[in-house]
């Protein structure tokens, strides 16, 4: 079915608007920065990169800018509950069906960071590699910019091929550059913009006969997205998080809906703990692009009806480091 | 009869108190040796100065760090009474005595940056060494004034 987001197009002017201020702010910074350092000139010191834009690899369903130093080892675990809408029958979803991922991640070497974890939802393993390409430097680099890619795979079992006609359909691949600034000790902010791929799409023939057969695929094989976070610390410890995610392309049928969350970060010397609301209910980036099923907002679909949006869902992500 | 009983069993019940009482004694004093365990610092390192200086803002970094990675068995203050204090083996440091400040900031970044036994080494978990002298810097604020 074919949905029309009347928001959509707000929506991705705000976030449009959204990366548009980050740049300019990171610009005006930018010149304050050197300003600064043209002041401090007279201490010889080397500029250092900035430390902690954020505390952990996750900010609820993103990854964050941040990559762990050489040898770090880190475990994962995330829970997404069931949506909050049926109210105490599942008790806001804390006891209705949840989804959990459990990941693994090590750096081998500076600046890179390599991560492999399994999914519940449809048994998705997934291996994913993270580089640091530039760090926010005071007179060098006014943000700190990350590359992320995540391939996954569906390892569900399909014995007469009825989900996938070949193997490769299984494969679905997520890429994104994180562009981060930490505006203070207390604040940062980061725009992520993506590309999904997906390498099957449903279809059906809409034309086949002797002139020819014409296939109409329900979605596209790339999808465009973008997501906006942003951290505030309340403590050494403690933190608010926020987190948006807009669908960019406009798929024939079957548009995913766009993601809000927040939630709050709680830090200790070798964990992070990140409880939250929000939208997407599967732990695979990629996935959660191209399926996200619960909008924050109400819409209308193309047809006129009207859906109810607020489909919240309770998460939780924890990770433990050995470094 | 019955009186006589009842004295056996109390002496009994006694001398297995005054047991338990030992053996827990004996592990308090265990705790205590192992608390004092002296911890060699390389002439090199102890002898390193510090290079950053105390102002504002390390202080501030070495405040912050603390509160991440130290606060929970050290406390906020130092004392040794974090909340995590007690389900360690060794009992941490108090860090306010004038027995710990006496020692060289070069001794301080050693211990923290390789750690020992309970203490874990700080020097990946703070990887910028700057900031680990930043914590030494906080810790001498820490002293019993």
């Amino acid at each position: 079915m074919k949905l029309k987001i009347n928001i959509g197009k707000r929506l991705l002017t705000t976030s449009v608007c959204l990366a548009a201020c980050l740049f300019l702010m990171q610009t005006t910074a930018f010149a304050q920065d050197t300003t600064a350092a043209a002041k401090d000139a007279v201490i010889p010191a080397k500029a250092k990169p900035v430390k902690n834009t954020f505390q952990s690899i996750w900010i609820i369903d993103n990854q964050t800018v941040m990559v762990p130093v050489k040898g770090t080892f880190e475990m994962d675990i995330q829970h997404r509950f069931g949506t909050v809408n049926n109210g105490y029958s599942d008790f806001w979803g804390l006891y209705a069906s949840s989804n959990i991922r459990i990941g693994v991640d090590y750096a081998p070497i500076n600046n890179l960071y390599l991560g492999l974890g399994f999914e519940k939802y449809n048994e998705i393993w997934d291996g994913s590699a993270k580089y640091a390409l530039i760090k926010q430097t005071r007179g060098i680099s006014p943000v700190s910019i990350t590359y992320y890619g995540n391939l996954s795979l569906d390892t569900r079992k399909d014995p007469t091929n009825s989900l996938f006609t070949h193997y490769t359909d299984r494969i679905l691949s997520f890429n994104e550059i994180i562009i981060a600034r930490k505006f203070s000790d207390k604040f940062s902010v980061q725009i992520s913009p993506s590309i999904t791929h997906q390498n099957a799409v449903p279809g059906y023939l809409t034309k086949n006969d002797s002139t020819g057969r014409t296939i109409f695929e329900e979605m596209k094989h790339d999808h465009f997205a973008i997501s906006v976070a942003g951290r505030y610390k309340l403590g050494d410890a403690t933190a608010l998080l926020i987190d948006y995610d807009q669908p960019l392309t406009k798929e024939p049928t079957n548009n995913p809906n766009p993601n809000l969350s927040f939630g709050f970060e709680f830090s200790t010397s070798g964990h992070t703990f990140q409880l939250f609301m929000g939208n997407y209910s599967l732990l695979n980036p990629g996935k959660n692009a191209l399926f996200n099923t619960n909008n924050p907002f109400d819409y209308t679909q193309t047809g006129g009806t009207k859906v109810k949006g607020g489909k919240f869902l309770i998460g939780f992500n924890i990770t433990r480091l050995w470094n | 009869m019955k009186t006589k009983k009842h004295i056996k069993m109390k002496s009994k019940l006694t001398l297995a108190t005054s047991l338990i009482a030992l053996s827990i004694m004996s592990f308090a004093f265990t705790s205590i040796v192992q608390k004092t365990k002296p911890w060699p610092v390389p002439e090199k390192n102890a002898k390193t100065p510090n290079p950053v200086k105390a102002d504002k803002e390390s202080l501030a970094t070495g405040k912050s760090l603390w509160n991440l990675h130290c606060a929970s068995c050290h406390g906020k203050t130092g004392l040794g009474d974090g909340s995590k204090a007690a389900q360690l083996k060794t009992q941490p440091q108090d860090l306010t005595t004038s027995s710990l400040q006496s020692q060289s900031d070069g001794s301080l970044f050693y211990k923290i940056s390789e750690g020992r036994d309970d203490m874990p080494s700080f020097k990946k978990k703070i990887s910028d060494p700057e900031d680990l002298w930043s914590v030494v810097n906080y810790m001498r604020t820490l002293k019993k004034s």
